[in-house]
């Protein structure tokens, strides 16, 4: 098979390894485009720590400049707070330097456009076709605009939390958290929000260089020292965050991770109780929400995977909350993000007010297992499979938005292909983690048996 | 066609329209791997659209493995001293010297703090074409930049080679032009740390050049006017970035351009006899000067990295051209407008005697400069037919750099500009009107 290639442009933002395919040039290029896409206005700039941001910052910066547009460069900060800076500041839009949860060779740019939003598909395609293209607005040295350094914009994305949230409601005795940062861009952040909400903090991971003391992603399996730390010290939750901190995963009082999915429920549970309203996930989220929804005896809209998709629906049905199942909670008072820092913040709350801990509260609602696999499918074959899946599940509930989702009576899965690699990913749900490897491993031998 | 120029000063277009960002990516990528990384230094004169190329160049140098030391803005020469007590393997000035606002060009210095010399330039412009750049990874990149600031290093430097202490002592008033460009970092320093009285103006280097940064007769007005207003002894004019240096007389006379390293080899060699290193442009008066000191001229192409060498290999004890550019060895061995205000302060303090005296002193001779415009695809078919005309006359010529032609009343020089998209054209002679006609002759023939 030939070899995977390392960049990736498509309507997420362009991807690609440092040393290999995401060279300098290609970056100020993608700038330039973007620069020329917004007509010319301000442009915020943030980073992760990635040993490569400041080489890919300044040839961001030599882009957007040199189209015309102001820089407001906030420094080394979480994807959330670039959001957020880039309404308070009323920009045309924003570019977040981080590859999120890829390894330390890979660097990503994702676009930000004037409402906080990273651009949705037919934006984004609009400017990829500038950039490929390859014509950009390129102004004289007179016009040429500056760049402005502002410091604080993490202290003003606590602020916001702060005077939305408040403090933590007095509890017997003060919250006690540990956090891990994977030395990534919530290093400097999480700590600072944690204690300013009153909790009392212990933190690891929390030196932003460049290294990964784990691998980015929060996924249960890599948070062994945060389950040994909460245990040790005896803490009432664990928190965990990716490279760019959109991204939030917790562990009980136990030790226990209670997985990805969970963020969001927790959250929801919150807000919900606060305040009723709609609810808004993608097609990809456990029942538990559903469930959550329920029985607060609000409305739920399951969306088209990608951050962008949730945050547009979350704004057409005017939700109280929203979010994706990988740990990204969307909090639209304080920012149509996936933020982790506001996740954390609605989550103590949460345990704050109820006096519970966190493994009573997930007792009070029914508990589904989810099993995730991928298997490797030539992109040719995708709709073979497609067809296959239709006819084999036609008598049960489906939906085709993205990839193909079905419903059965213990559970559901859900077969899309990456748009990264040549694989399809299937994710099934059910009450028990054994249904749940049934229903996958039975959607798996059928498209085995497809592919041939 | 748009004016975009490659070659061995460096690369320098207009911003906005061929210099983009993507080609000084491309340059830096390509310096930094023929240097094979290490540490690189860059600065700035003060163009709006420095930031952008800043940002550039860092991107370029960082993304093929090397350390960025960033000096801000600041004059070239500065960084070219720097590079030698930082430690540097080389260095990029961003800054069109001479030209107007709109251009931006990089200059490329080695690890030695000269330029790049035109075989090096060949091997740096190959790498460039080729387009295969080394590539840091992510566990071998440079993370951040660091920041230096060399004008007190460049000040001890000026310091250390020349009579500061009797300059001190005169108190010699000095209106001094910086065209808002990278000299008003260091030069009102450096005179005040002789003890001058100094009338700064154009020193705001955030604002715009307040006219051409080319230090000549027409663009120092301004100057003239402060130094009768100021009843200043002598006025100096600075181009953007620091090399090229223009004189008023405490007269309030601006000086041709040609005049001033005639005054620095006036002033040099009645001290210190030796080899003067100029280039074919440069106005005959310099072997004249020569001759009364028994010192002896070299004539070297037109270029700075020319004369580096030519200083080099003649050990001359100045070198310089007609465009206001003088370099002191004591210094280093290239063009620094702030030596040259010493070697002439210095002068003022010993003999007491007016500049406009020295002047008079001077071999007076007619120099005209003339530039005509041409499409850059037919700069050289131009001048290939002029030589043919030259050469069906059977004049005699040195094809050095262009065209030199002497006849029996002054000489002619005509060759393509390193930095813009026309042919320069010098008529000198003792008598005026036959510099005028020398001229006239070679208009007529280039325009046919």
């Amino acid at each position: 098979m030939r070899a995977i290639p390392t960049l990736k442009i498509s309507i997420s933002g362009v991807r690609g390894v440092i040393g290999e395919s995401l060279t300098p040039g290609l970056l100020t290029r993608f700038a330039q485009a973007f620069g020329t896409y917004i007509s010319s206005g301000t442009v915020v700039i943030g980073r992760d720590p990635r040993t490569s941001g400041e080489m890919v910052k300044q040839a961001v910066i030599a882009g957007i400049l040199s189209s015309g547009s102001r820089v407001l460069d906030i420094g080394m900060c979480p994807v959330p707070t670039i959001q957020l800076v880039v309404r308070r500041r009323r920009a045309y839009g924003g570019i977040a330097i981080t590859a999120s949860h890829n390894p330390a060779e890979w660097n990503a740019l994702k676009f930000i456009g004037p409402n906080g939003l990273f651009l949705n598909s037919g934006q984004a395609r609009e400017m990829l076709d500038i950039y490929h293209q390859g014509e950009y607005t390129k102004v004289a040295s007179a016009e040429i605009r500056t760049v402005e350094e502002v410091a604080g914009a993490t202290d003003l994305h606590i602020r916001a939390i702060l005077e939305t949230l408040g403090p933590l409601p007095k509890t017997p005795k003060r919250l006690r958290v540990v956090l891990d940062a994977c030395n990534g861009a919530g290093s400097l952040v999480g700590p600072q929000l944690l204690e300013a909400l009153g909790a009392e903090v212990i933190s690891i991971n929390v030196t932003p260089n460049g290294s990964f003391p784990r691998p980015a992603e929060p996924l249960a399996e890599n948070l062994g020292d945060l389950c040994a730390a909460v245990k040790e010290h005896g803490a009432d939750i664990g928190f965990a965050q990716d490279m760019d901190a959109d991204r939030l995963a917790v562990v009980s009082e136990q030790g226990v991770p209670i997985g990805e999915d969970y963020t969001l429920v927790l959250a929801a549970i919150y807000v919900l109780g606060c305040e009723l309203g709609p609810v808004v996930a993608n097609l990809s989220t456990t029942s538990a929400l559903e469930e959550v929804a329920k029985r607060f005896g609000c409305p739920i809209f399951l969306t088209k995977i990608g951050e962008v998709n949730v945050t547009e629906e979350m704004q057409k049905q005017n939700a109280v909350i929203g979010g994706e199942g990988n740990g990204g909670v969307i909090y639209p008072r304080i920012n149509f993000a996936r933020d982790s820092l506001v996740g954390m913040a609605l989550i103590l709350h949460l345990l704050a007010q109820k006096n519970l801990s966190v493994s009573e509260l997930l007792n009070d609602f029914p508990h589904y297992a989810m099993v995730k696999e991928k298997l490797v499918c030539p992109s040719h074959k995708l709709a073979a499979v497609s067809k296959m899946l239709r006819e084999a599940y036609a008598g049960y509930p489906r939906d085709a938005r993205d990839g193909i989702k079905v419903t059965l009576p213990n559970g559901w899965f859900l077969v899309r292909g990456s748009n990264t690699e040549p694989v399809i990913r299937v994710v099934g749900e059910a009450k028990t983690q054994g249904e749940a490897r049934a229903i996958v491993a039975s959607v798996r031998a059928k498209v085995e048996a497809c592919l041939g | 066609m748009k004016p975009l120029k490659i070659g061995i000063t460096g690369v320098r277009g207009i911003v906005g329209e061929t210099f983009t960002p993507e080609l000084a990516v491309g340059f830096a990528q390509a310096f930094g791997t023929y240097l094979d990384g290490g540490r690189i230094l860059i600065c700035r004169d003060t163009r709006a659209s420095g930031p952008m190329i800043r940002s550039a160049v860092i991107a370029g140098l960082l993304s093929v493995g090397c350390e960025v030391v960033d000096l801000g803005v600041c004059p070239t020469p500065s960084m070219q001293l720097a590079v030698k007590w930082l430690e540097a393997d080389g260095a990029i000035a961003i800054t069109a010297g001479h030209n107007p606002w709109q251009w931006n060009a990089l200059k490329f210095v080695r690890g030695d703090g000269l330029y790049l010399n035109s075989t090096q330039a060949e091997e740096l412009l190959d790498i460039f074409h080729q387009a295969e750049f080394a590539k840091a990874t992510w566990d071998t990149i440079k993370q951040a930049i660091k920041y230096e600031n060399p004008i007190g290093e460049h000040i001890k430097v000026l310091q250390r080679a020349f009579a500061v202490e009797a300059i001190r002592s005169r108190r010699i008033v000095v209106a001094v032009d910086c065209c808002n460009g990278a000299c008003s970092m260091l030069s009102p320093l450096w005179l005040e740390s002789l003890g001058c009285a100094v009338l700064a103006v154009n020193n705001d280097p955030t604002a715009a050049f307040p006219h051409a940064p080319e230090p000549r007769p027409e663009t120092m007005a301004q100057l003239c006017a402060v130094v009768k207003a100021g009843h200043a002894d002598i006025g100096f004019a600075h181009d953007a970035d620091g090399e090229r240096l223009g004189i008023v007389t405490e007269l309030g006379v601006p000086l041709s351009e040609e005049r001033t390293l005639a005054l620095a080899a006036e002033i040099r060699l009645q001290l210190k006899s030796g080899v003067v290193v100029t280039n074919i442009s440069t106005t005959g008066a310099i072997e004249r000067i020569a001759a009364r000191y028994a010192g002896s001229v070299v004539r070297t192409r037109v270029g700075q990295a020319y004369i580096s060498e030519g200083m080099i290999e003649h050990n001359g004890v100045l070198g310089g051209e007609g465009s206001g550019g003088i370099t002191v060895p004591e210094v280093h061995l290239t063009h620094d407008s702030a030596a040259a205000i010493g070697l002439l302060l210095e002068r003022l303090a010993r003999t007491r005697e007016p500049v406009s005296e020295l002047v008079e002193q001077l071999p007076q001779l007619t120099i005209l400069k003339h530039n005509i415009a041409v499409e850059p695809n037919r700069l050289y078919s131009v001048l290939q037919d002029f030589r043919t005309a030259v050469e069906r006359e059977q004049l005699v010529y040195d094809s050095l750099d262009g065209l030199k032609v002497t006849l029996p009343k002054g000489w002619i020089h005509v060759r393509a500009s390193n930095t813009e998209s026309m042919i320069r054209i010098i008529a000198e002679a003792d008598d005026a009107q036959d510099a005028r006609d020398l001229l006239d002759w070679v208009r007529d023939s280039l325009s046919r």
